[in-house]
This record gives structure tokens, C-alpha cells and sequence, in this order.
């Protein structure tokens, strides 16, 4: 597959070299309804969308922000920018629960910090939504047409050697306030994807990608567009919000398209099952398949062995469920376990005690008292560094607990327009993850994170946006909010958990018309549903020594008042 | 109202686990952050066995299952026969 590759200088180059006739993308909207297109039909929609950009004065290392539904259209405007030597960007559609107000606001800090040249939004732009992508007098907004019919094979100018210019920016996290865009070269990503398509044997004329995941994230965008974009494979996909609603529709495509590849957060491995009658799974097939990998969320056996569990009797394979460490600022992944194990990724039983008071993995046996489990995200990818470090930044030894630190031959060049950002996240060649892990054996646990970052359902939230809506109401003390993400067992993922002050003790005789109110805000501000909203009487939310709330303090606090909330597995 | 969309109120409260909450025919769920995304399959299978139709997802949009009335609409404009 590497020889593919090879002497490919750009990800426009690999496109190139595709055999026209093998199909490239399928949109599945349902049984009846899909759409489709060959590598060498994508090659003249996307030629198309680049002469539209071009009328449009677009020129090489212009920034393009799409904002468009997922579909082949979506992906051949990304293609068509890259083609002119501009830099696109997918940003998520907008969300009917999020005011415009907001969705607006977060835009405009997106596109000025990317100083876009241009906002790419699809025909069927609902007119009422306009009012979110209004924006300065440097950008202009475009309606994407859509390029299925017929037109000229236009020329298009030469591009010098790309290898060392940005090929596309993607965004690390969910909520736009805070999003920093992560700036990726052609050769980045090449060297990426050539690891990745070694480390899983691909071969393009006989594996299949399914993908229900966004444009706009890491999974979405490498593993399931790039990735069989260079490595000429086809991929068949459905919008996120149509798996979500009906995950079995996951079973259908990969039973109906033969997928061999997919890629999945943690909680996906037992949503599926969960939430697809039993009744039905005998209708499926999913012998197709020889790798699901899961990646983005801490990975849990639990979550997997239910999915095995659930479909082994519907021909998943032992061994096929798999695991990869990953993230934006390398491309993609870091790890990937070894797929030609037939037992699945790593596991290792450690003592309980000594992981918690000292931060240590002391192997112990399965049926240890008080052994806990840990699964490996794989080995490391060739061109990959792993460091392990302690919050005073001393190198630790395997088997210790510290942040992941990486050096990749595929890293970042840093977040666009933000060399602050970047001065802090990337010290002396080495990417601070802001994960939690160990090493042991050659291989990479991921167990959680330092920074309080929240991921519900493969998303990532900060709390700093949910306490700032929080705080905003009149009811809840200036400051006093503290947003957490407690695992949920049943869903495979985190809740979002508010606990805040009141301002006066007698406001908590309203309790129940606040935190409606605070739901309405906190979905309307950000689009994420709170789970649980604890109210509390003034005082109660822990105070570091500057005044300020204590979110780990918080937490341990609000887990022991209540301790139902205390599942973690 | 409905004996189906009674059921359907029904469901959806126990399903939100809140104790004290009420919600009628054209409460919002989902733009009020009652319900996430994540819940709304547990909707659309509940709504497909209430009306004995299949509703395929690609038809569907998260504002189309907003309220319990919404639902019913969604279902007569989009569910097919089942096979």
C-alpha cells in the first residue's frame, strides 16, 4: 500500500492517482436513498468547486470554512479549496437547539481568528439560520451549489510543490468560544496516513470504510475521508445524527456495503447493542468486518466486550475489535494495537490501592482483591515518541502514571494565528496532551485526563463555557458554578453534571424553575443537555485560595454527598 | 389527546427520571435540554411501535422530535409500512 504513496507530494497528488472507476463515497440516507460517486466523478466535482473558488478570487493559503450538512458535497468543496492551494476548514452545522445568537458569535471568532477568506454554507441553508453566519467585511459568504451535474473539465493552475504548506485546519473541541484550529501540512498528514494504512494492512481494492462520524472531528476527517482518499478505498457513510437516532442502521450499511473497516468512540461499542432491538440483530452480517477501532475516549473492555458479546453470533470475529490513541495535533492516531491479535488490544490487572495513592501500576492477578483494569491503546506508530512526565515535569518510569507527552513526525505546526497557545502546548519538540497515561510492556494506556475536559458522546466540552452560562442566571451566585463529567455506565459516556450556589438559601424553594431555566440556557448556549443540576445554599462549592471555585474539590465533595453518582468503573 | 401520545408522555417521563416533572403534548424536550440527542433513539423505537410504522432516521431531524405532538406529524409525514 506504502508504494501508493510514495512520491506523492500532496493529498491532491494521492487523489490523482486513484483509478477512476472504483467507487469512492457512498452517502446513505436510507434503504432508498443513497448517493454515490467514483474517485474519478469526485476528481471533476471537486475541479468544479475549485473553479468557483477561483472566480471567487480564492488563491493559495486562503482559508475556507465549510459549514455544510455531511455529504459528498460537504467533501468535494474540502477538496475543491485544497486543489488552489487553499486552506478549508469543516466547522459543525448548526444545531437547532443552540440560539443563533451564540452560534453566531462563536463563528465570528472562528473566522477572525482564521481570517477566512470565505464561508462555504449548502444550498439548502435553512434561511432562518442566515442570521448565524453574518459576518465581517473581510469574508464573504458563498451558497455551495451543487456539483453533480454536468461541466466543463476545467483547467486548473499549477501548484508548486505543496509538501510543506498547510493542507486543511481542524478544530480539537466542540464548544467554538475556545476552539483553537489545528494546522496540518501535506506532508504531515501524508506521513500519517502512510503509517496508518501499514500499521492496518490496507489494501484499497478490497477494504470498505464505514463512517458515521463528522467531517468536523479527527475520526471523520482522516480515518474515514483521507484516509481512503489516498489509499483509494471506498468509504460508505450516514450523518451523525441519523446513527444517533437509529444506530442499528450501523448493522444495515456494514451488513448490505461489506465493510471491513470502521472506526468509534468508547460509547458507541455499547450503544449499538443497547438501543437495537435483539429481535432484529439475526437480520444482520457483520462477518465483513476485520477491524473496529476504538479511539478518543478512554478505551474500556467493558464497553467492547458488550459489542463482542451482542454480535459475536452475527459473525463479528474474535479479534477484530481494536483500539488507537488519537488526536487532532498529531493528525491522527498515535498508537494502534496490533490488529493481528486475536485476543484484541492488551489488557493488564493492577493493584487498586497503590494505582490511587501512589499513581503506580503494580501488575497483579485478575482476580486480585481490589484489581483494577486498564486496556491498551496499542504500540506506538513508527516516526512516534512517548514520554511520560510528572506535573513538575520529571521523565517517570514505565509503570508510572503521568501526562502523555508526544513527539511525532506527523505533529502539528501549531494552532493557527495562536503561537501563545502553541508556545505552551508544544515544549522543546514535545506536545503536551493534557492526558493521563502509562507505559508498560511497549505499550500506551490512556486512563484519563489533566485537564478537565468533558466528553460526552465522542464530544469535547469545556466547563469553563457551561459554568459561564451557569453563572450568568440571576438565581446562582457571580462565580459559583462548577460543570463536571461524571461517567454514566449505562450510556458508555459522560453526563453532564452542574452543581452551583444560589445566591440567597430561600431561592432554593424554586429549585425546580431554576434548573429548567439553566437547561434552556446551557442547551441554547452550547448544545449539550445537562443531566443533573445540583443546587446548593450559598457557601458550598469549594474555594481554591484565590477565590475562585475548585472544580476537583467541588467533585470529590458532590460525590461524597452524593453517592449514587460514584460508578466509576 | 391520544391513548398513543398518553403512552408516548408516559414513556418520556420515565425515561427523564425526574421526580416532580410534568409534561404535556407540547413541551419541548429536546431544545430545552430535557432530552439529548442520545435519548432520541430510545423515542423513535417507541414511536415506531406506538404506530405500528417504520421510521427511517435519514427523513428525521432532532426539531422534527421536539415535542410529543411533533412526533406523531414527523411519523404520519415520514414512516413507512412495516416490512
Amino acid at each position: 500500500m506504502a508504494a501508493t504513496m510514495t512520491g506523492c507530494r500532496s493529498l491532491i497528488d494521492a487523489l490523482a492517482a486513484a483509478p477512476g472507476d472504483r467507487p469512492f463515497v457512498t452517502a446513505w440516507i436510507d434503504e432508498d436513498e443513497r448517493g454515490n460517486v467514483t474517485f474519478a466523478e469526485f476528481r471533476r466535482r471537486a475541479r468544479l468547486q475549485a473553479t468557483i473558488f477561483c472566480d471567487h478570487g480564492v488563491m493559495v493559503g486562503d482559508r475556507v470554512i465549510i459549514i455544510m450538512p455531511q455529504s459528498i458535497s460537504a467533501m468535494t468543496t474540502f477538496v475543491g479549496a485544497m486543489m488552489l492551494g487553499a486552506v478549508p476548514a469543516f466547522l459543525a452545522y448548526p444545531n437547532f437547539k443552540v440560539e443563533a445568537s451564540k452560534y453566531r458569535s462563536g463563528l465570528a471568532g472562528v473566522t477572525a481568528n482564521l481570517n477566512a477568506k470565505i464561508v462555504v454554507i449548502d444550498e439548502e441553508f435553512p434561511d432562518d439560520m442566515l442570521g448565524h453566519v453574518s459576518l465581517g467585511a473581510e469574508t464573504r459568504l458563498l451558497r455551495a451549489k451543487d456539483s453533480g451535474g454536468p461541466g466543463a473539465d476545467v483547467k486548473l493552475p499549477e501548484l508548486a510543490n505543496q509538501a510543506g504548506s498547510l493542507a486543511f485546519i481542524q478544530h480539537s473541541a466542540g464548544t467554538t468560544g475556545l476552539q483553537k484550529g489545528v494546522a496540518l501540512t501535506h506532508a504531515a498528514v501524508l506521513r500519517q496516513l502512510e503509517h496508518l494504512a501499514e500499521a492496518l494492512k490496507i489494501d484499497g481494492a478490497t477494504d470498505c470504510v464505514y463512517s458515521w462520524l463528522p467531517l468536523y472531528h479527527d475520526m471523520g476527517l482522516i480515518a474515514c475521508f483521507m484516509l481512503p482518499m489516498v489509499c483509494q478505498m471506498p468509504v460508505v457513510m450516514q450523518s451523525p445524527l441519523d446513527w444517533v437516532m437509529q444506530p442499528e442502521t450501523m448493522l444495515q450499511i456494514i451488513s448490505e456495503h461489506k465493510c471491513t473497516l470502521a472506526w468509534m468512540p468508547n460509547f458507541a461499542f455499547q450503544f449499538v447493542p443497547r438501543r437495537t432491538p435483539p429481535s432484529r440483530w439475526t437480520q444482520y452480517d457483520l462477518s465483513s468486518v476485520r477491524a473496529m477501532i476504538n479511539c478518543s475516549e478512554p478505551v474500556r473492555s467493558s464497553s467492547m466486550q458488550e459489542f463482542e458479546n451482542a454480535f459475536s453470533a452475527i459473525g463479528l470475529k474474535r479479534g477484530v475489535l481494536q483500539s488507537s490513541y488519537a488526536m487532532a495535533e498529531t493528525v491522527f492516531a498515535v498508537t494502534q494495537s496490533d490488529i493481528s491479535r486475536a485476543s484484541g488490544p492488551e489488557r493488564i490487572w493492577a493493584d487498586g490501592q497503590r494505582f490511587r495513592s501512589a499513581h503506580l501500576i503494580i501488575p497483579v492477578a485478575e482476580a486480585a482483591p481490589g484489581a483494577v483494569s486498564f486496556t491498551s491503546s496499542g504500540r506506538l506508530l513508527p516516526g512516534n515518541e512517548v514520554r511520560i512526565a510528572s506535573d513538575s515535569g520529571a521523565l517517570l518510569a514505565p509503570g508510572c502514571v503521568g501526562e502523555i507527552l508526544i513527539k511525532s513526525d506527523s505533529l502539528f505546526t501549531g494552532y493557527y494565528n495562536r503561537p501563545d497557545l502553541t508556545a505552551k502546548a508544544i515544549v522543546d519538540g514535545w506536545y503536551h496532551t493534557g492526558d493521563l497515561g502509562f507505559c508498560l510492556e511497549g505499550e500506551l494506556y490512556v486512563i484519563g485526563r489533566k485537564k478537565d475536559l468533558l466528553i460526552v458522546g465522542g464530544e469535547n466540552f469545556y466547563p469553563q463555557d457551561i459554568e459561564e452560562i451557569v453563572a450568568n442566571h440571576p438565581a446562582i451566585h457571580d462565580g459559583r458554578a462548577v460543570a463536571m463529567g461524571i461517567y454514566n455506565p449505562d450510556l458508555g459516556t459522560e453526563d453532564v453534571v452542574v452543581v452551583a450556589e444560589v445566591g440567597r438559601k430561600e431561592l432554593l424553594a424554586n429549585a425546580m424553575e431554576i434548573e429548567r431555566e439553566i437547561r434552556n440556557l446551557v442547551v441554547g448556549g452550547i448544545g449539550v443537555a445537562v443531566r443533573l443540576i445540583f443546587l446548593k445554599p450559598p457557601k458550598w462549592i469549594v474555594k481554591s485560595t484565590a477565590g475562585k471555585a475548585a472544580r476537583s474539590a467541588t467533585r470529590e465533595k458532590l460525590l461524597k454527598e452524593h453517592p449514587e453518582l460514584n460508578v466509576e468503573s | 389527546m391520544t391513548a398513543e401520545a398518553q403512552q408516548m408522555i408516559e414513556h418520556i417521563v420515565r425515561l427523564i427520571r425526574k421526580p416532580g416533572l410534568t409534561i404535556d403534548e407540547n413541551t419541548p424536550l429536546v431544545s430545552s435540554g430535557l432530552i439529548d440527542s442520545m435519548a432520541l433513539v430510545d423515542l423513535l423505537l417507541k414511536i415506531e411501535d406506538l404506530t405500528h410504522m417504520r421510521i427511517p432516521a435519514g427523513k428525521v431531524q432532532p426539531k422534527d422530535m421536539d415535542t410529543v405532538a411533533k412526533m406523531f406529524v414527523t411519523a404520519q409525514r415520514v414512516g413507512k409500512p412495516r416490512k
